[in-house]
């Protein structure tokens, strides 16, 4: 029974290829910005890259899940200002601290099944949908914030973005949790096989009996929930709520996806690939902003990163694709005799 | 009949009522400054948006288009500040300009075969940055006096300059649609890009030429944008992306490609411009408009779904009664 356990441990831990590979590449990456970067290893920059990496890497889950169905949500990083806006709302009209959380969660769900609903429903390609449901959120936010921000929170709601157990500090606990969570609910659970089946084949799912609108309806719902967890974090470490509050986080969530390794038209994807690729996002824009690099020129990279890892992962799959072709040739080829 | 029972058609009849709404709640609404005012300010969305026309109707998108109009704004306002003004030559290298940014846009798209999206948002980052960091967020305000005074060039009626260019795109694009081996390509990418591979169409080709002819048009919208508020802002267009794509979806086109014509895409710029310009006038504050138009969006998309899916199953009872 105890190996069993262990081994089960040592599954969820092994990487495969590709992730090697992107481990090998974070390593790479960290050793050189250690070495070059002034003050990379210093307590307070390892500090802040564990408190701002969980804000990204929890919207890049909830896109992570969406991206296996082959769907994407544009609306997420506002579904997740709407939320956290709700929140310090509630919180500057005096609500206590767990009721203002649920008022954000509540926001986040509504926002989540409204874009699930009818995604779900009535087979909306995702794309326009929440690109509707993007500015319709965004023009919501405006519309209670007036394009300025809200503050006031009790003391001790900074605690969540600014709190530490240990050396660790509480946003990265929450998102090493809601990454443990994910794998959980992607590998163990019924819903997390049905998520890739429908990402693999949304019509030989629903002849093989897999509640297709169900299982979507609860994916944009599970991303609507990272989106309030990023949520809660950014407004306790920003101290207040604004419309923009990670808006940038779309794109490079979307490239930390893809980066680690989740197929763009659906499928496959892994956390583990996920959060090794938010980290390498993380270490890069960190180190950039240590060698006082323009914000503007990381965006280029940011970009150009992107863009890079598609070609390589192109590459590799032109490569495997030709050595397929090769060996078909051989065994139906006769051999020519001289 | 036939226009009227045609998806244009329905788009048609919602625009001319909220055309006749909008005239008698306002009566500043009517007047000849009011209407020029609101199509000059929606000839650059029009012009981006006959170009995105393309681009979804082979089932792409391009999210980089903002970042490339703005690029193209910037480009021409340095060569302008330091070279002086000669409408041929900044035409001719704002055209070049656009058109260079789109295909690289479509070198990716159609060599590495991912995902316009992600290809776009990789440029749209790179695009955007590039501009934000070469001008610093910083206007360009002093350009040539000749350059602002082709600006305010009027055709007799008092039409602006800017109006005819978006008519000879619209023109041009719908022959270009209708008429041309490389417009009728472009559907039959859409409508099933292997059946258009094996009838001998060169999909990479057919991409490459339509991501670049967006580029080209971002180039030209940024000349008319430009002309338009005499300044360069790098941020003008942060965003803009969205009311394009919006427009053509509102227009009628089908987000997964394969239909999709200039007529409804004006109709779709037509619709938003509406909207956003009754909003106005009747003091509706500005927060609003994102919730209305974002709503418009969402209802327009489930509704042509749901239209598109009643006309499949007529489609398949068709089929079983056949046989």
């Amino acid at each position: 029974m105890k190996r069993t356990a262990l081994n089960l441990k040592w599954n969820a831990l092994k990487l495969s290829g590709y992730e090697t590979i992107l481990l090998g590449v974070f390593v790479i990456l960290f050793v050189l910005f250690s070495l070059t970067a002034p003050n990379f290893l210093s307590p307070v920059n390892l500090q802040s890259m564990m408190v701002q990496m969980p804000e990204m890497g929890l919207i890049a889950l909830g896109l992570m899940v969406v991206v296996i169905t082959a769907g994407i949500d544009l609306s997420i990083t506002y579904l997740a200002a709407l939320s956290g806006i709700a929140i310090a709302w509630a919180l500057s009209h005096g609500w206590p601290i767990p009721l203002a959380l649920a008022a954000g969660a509540v926001t986040a769900m509504l926002c989540g099944a409204f874009n699930a609903l009818l995604i779900a429903g009535t087979g909306v390609p995702p794309i326009v949908l929440t690109l509707g449901s993007m500015i319709l959120f965004e023009g919501i936010a405006l519309r209670v914030t007036r394009g300025g921000s809200i503050s006031g929170f009790p003391e001790s709601y900074y605690l969540i973005g600014g709190g530490e157990l240990g050396p660790i500090p509480v946003p990265m606990l929450i998102f090493a949790a809601a990454a443990v969570l994910t794998a959980v609910m992607l590998n163990r659970t019924a819903w997390g096989r049905s998520v890739f089946m429908i990402g693999n084949n949304p019509t030989a799912s629903r002849f093989s009996g897999i509640p297709v609108k169900s299982v979507l309806i609860r994916v944009y719902l599970f991303s609507a929930l990272m989106a309030f967890l990023a949520a809660v974090i950014m407004t306790s470490r920003y101290n207040s709520a604004k419309v923009d509050y990670g808006s940038s986080y779309l794109m490079q969530g979307l490239a930390a996806v893809v980066l680690g390794g989740t197929s763009i038209s659906g499928g496959s994807g892994t956390v583990k690939g996920t959060v090794i690729g938010v980290a390498i996002f993380q270490i890069l824009s960190s180190a950039l902003n240590l060698y006082s690099i323009s914000p503007h020129i990381v965006d280029v990279l940011m970009g150009a990163i992107l863009i890079f890892v598609l070609l390589v992962d192109y590459v590799i799959k032109l490569r495997k694709r030709m050595v397929r072709v090769k060996a078909t040739d051989a065994a139906v080829k006769p051999p020519v005799s001289a | 009949m036939r226009f009227l029972k045609s998806k244009e058609g329905g788009i048609f009849l919602i625009v001319l009522l909220l055309f006749i709404v909008l005239s008698f709640l306002n009566p500043v609404f009517l007047t000849f400054d009011n209407l020029i005012d609101v199509v000059q300010t929606n000839v650059v969305l029009g012009i981006l948006a006959i170009g995105m026309t393309l681009v979804i109707i082979i089932g792409g998108i391009d999210v980089s288009v903002g970042a490339m109009t703005a690029a193209v704004t910037v480009l021409i306002g340095k060569f302008m500040v330091g070279f002086g003004y000669s409408l041929p030559v900044v035409l001719l290298l704002a055209a070049a300009g656009g058109t260079l940014l789109g295909a690289i846009n479509g070198f990716l798209v159609s060599r590495i075969k991912v995902q316009a999206i992600v290809v776009t948002l990789g440029t749209l980052s790179i695009y955007s940055g590039l501009t934000m960091y070469v001008t610093g967020g910083v206007w360009i305000n002093n350009l040539p006096q000749s350059f602002i005074d082709f600006g305010r060039i009027r055709l007799p009626g008092g039409i602006p300059i800017q109006i005819v260019f978006l008519v000879l795109i619209a023109l041009f694009t719908a022959y270009l649609l209708k008429y041309l081996r490389i417009g009728r390509s472009v559907y039959a990418l859409g409508g099933n890009m292997r059946s258009a591979e094996r009838a001998g169409i060169s999909v990479a080709r057919v991409q490459m030429f339509v991501y670049s002819y967006m580029g080209f048009l971002a180039g030209i919208a940024a000349f008319v944008h430009t002309s338009i508020y005499r300044q360069v802002d790098p941020n003008a267009f942060n965003g803009f992306e969205l009311q394009v794509i919006a427009a053509v979806v509102l227009g009628g086109a089908n987000i997964l490609g394969g239909s999709g014509r200039v007529s409804g895409t004006l109709l779709g710029v037509a619709l938003l411009a509406l909207i956003g310009n009754g909003l106005t006038l009747a003091h509706v504050p500005s927060f609003w408009h994102k919730v209305i138009i974002g709503s418009f969006i969402a209802a327009a998309v489930v509704f042509d779904v749901l239209q598109r899916r009643r006309i499949e199953k007529q489609l398949v009872k068709i089929d079983v009664l056949q046989s």
